[in-house]
């Protein structure tokens, strides 16, 4: 990038300005600000590169903008290379480093997340195969592991965060169908004579919630024919369904 | 694998006693998901166990009497766990405590492939026992 560059030539100036000032000059926070914006639209295109994988974008481009900023402050134009090749690695590392650390609501050793992966693709693979959800002795034998770490893996994917990098919702694959089935998941619940007290907390889930649970307790889907209803994996369905039966329970209480 | 005569050799019993709160339910639907992974069920009905344990005592928590303890046992043999947990009830609490008209009924209904209300002769004579008994096969069935 330099000073021609049609879209932020007009910031190069002010990078070289910026890393001029020293820590406590009062023009630095207001110029630091125009720099920021004025290179949002990098962030944001960075961000979306990363989007289907199951983080809300909104949250990717916020992650994006903190590492833009890291790349602002931290930025030497004395050293001669362009800012575009300085800030695009920092601002995709503190995406990447957003997925893998903030993705595991707790430490996972490496080994088991790459298990989790391998896993996850072992399962679907399997479950089409089969017809069925597979068990663990039939994912270690694909795998070639020893049953006992499978076991390890699946319990270290119970720690994984409900929005993940490999589970996102496929939005429009198989809605129809879905509808279909949750119409008919509906007139079950009509016989069902407390539709009253059910029916407010049903309507407070968010639609796919709603229909995973209304596919497994009206549709007598299994989870694994919900997640290919659904477009997610089975163990997405397992998370959501558990997350969903705990809130709905706590309103009950309340 | 061969096919054994004597089943009792194939069956283990885990039980676990906790008070009846909310506190300990993550730990005991742990167990019950790690006692289904070990036995080697599909994942799906893995999570269903899961699910169903859960459902299970906090259905009884809600109804036991104060500082009283939950009791769960399960017992493994091949291709099925059976769950029985039991609490005392608070007073004033019927022998119908356990509702099987409500929407927890109707999960743990779908969750296990069987579920009942167990009635208990309490173990002193003032207070009386309630329980939920379900069953949960190794391998989901397709409906």
């Amino acid at each position: 990038m330099s000073e021609s560059d049609p879209e932020y030539g007009h910031l190069v100036p002010l990078l070289r300005e910026f890393a001029s000032l020293t820590d406590g000059d009062p023009r630095r926070d207001a110029l630091r600000d125009e720099i920021v914006t004025g290179f949002l639209p990098v962030a944001a295109h960075i961000a979306r590169r990363f989007a289907h994988r199951g983080e809300p974008l909104e949250d990717l481009v916020q992650v994006a903008t903190v590492g833009l900023i890291h790349a602002v402050d931290r930025f030497e134009p004395d050293r001669g290379s362009d800012f575009f090749s300085f800030a695009v690695p920092t601002i995709s590392g503190e995406v990447r480093r957003h997925f893998r650390d903030l993705g595991w609501s707790m430490r996972v050793p490496r080994r088991l997340k790459d298990m989790h992966v391998a896993i996850n693709t072992a399962v679907s693979e399997l479950a089409q195969q089969l017809g069925r959800a597979p068990r663990p002795s039939e994912i270690a034998q694909r795998l070639d592991l020893p049953v006992a770490e499978v076991l390890e893996g699946l319990e270290a994917a119970e720690a994984y965060r409900s929005s993940s990098l490999d589970e996102m919702l496929s939005s429009e694959q198989g809605s129809a169908t879905v509808g279909e089935l949750v119409g008919a998941a509906d007139a079950e619940l009509d016989r069902v004579e407390f539709r009253q007290v059910l029916q407010p907390l049903l309507d407070e889930l968010p639609p796919r919630e709603r229909t995973i649970l209304m596919l497994r307790f009206f549709g007598n889907l299994t989870q694994t024919q919900i997640g290919e209803q659904v477009g997610v994996s089975q163990m997405h369905v397992s998370r959501l369904l558990g997350q969903t039966l705990e809130r709905m329970r706590k309103q009950i209480e309340l | 694998m061969s096919a054994s005569p004597d089943r009792a050799s194939h069956e283990s019993i885990v039980e676990i006693r906790t008070e009846a709160g909310p506190a300990m339910i993550p730990t005991i639907r742990a167990v019950a998901a790690d006692l289904a992974g070990r036995a080697d069920f599909d994942l799906d009905a893995i999570s269903d166990l899961r699910m169903a344990v859960d459902e299970t005592c906090a259905t009884l928590v809600s109804i036991a009497a104060p500082g009283s303890t939950l009791t769960c046992r399960f017992t493994v043999v091949p291709d099925m766990i059976e769950v029985e947990a039991a609490v005392t009830m608070a007073s004033g609490q019927g022998t119908d405590a356990v509702a099987t008209d409500t929407f927890g009924w109707r999960v743990l209904q779908t969750l296990a492939d069987n579920v009942g209300v167990l009635e208990l002769p309490g173990t002193d004579s003032a207070a009386t026992q309630v329980g939920i008994r379900l069953v949960k096969r190794a391998v989901t069935d397709q409906r």
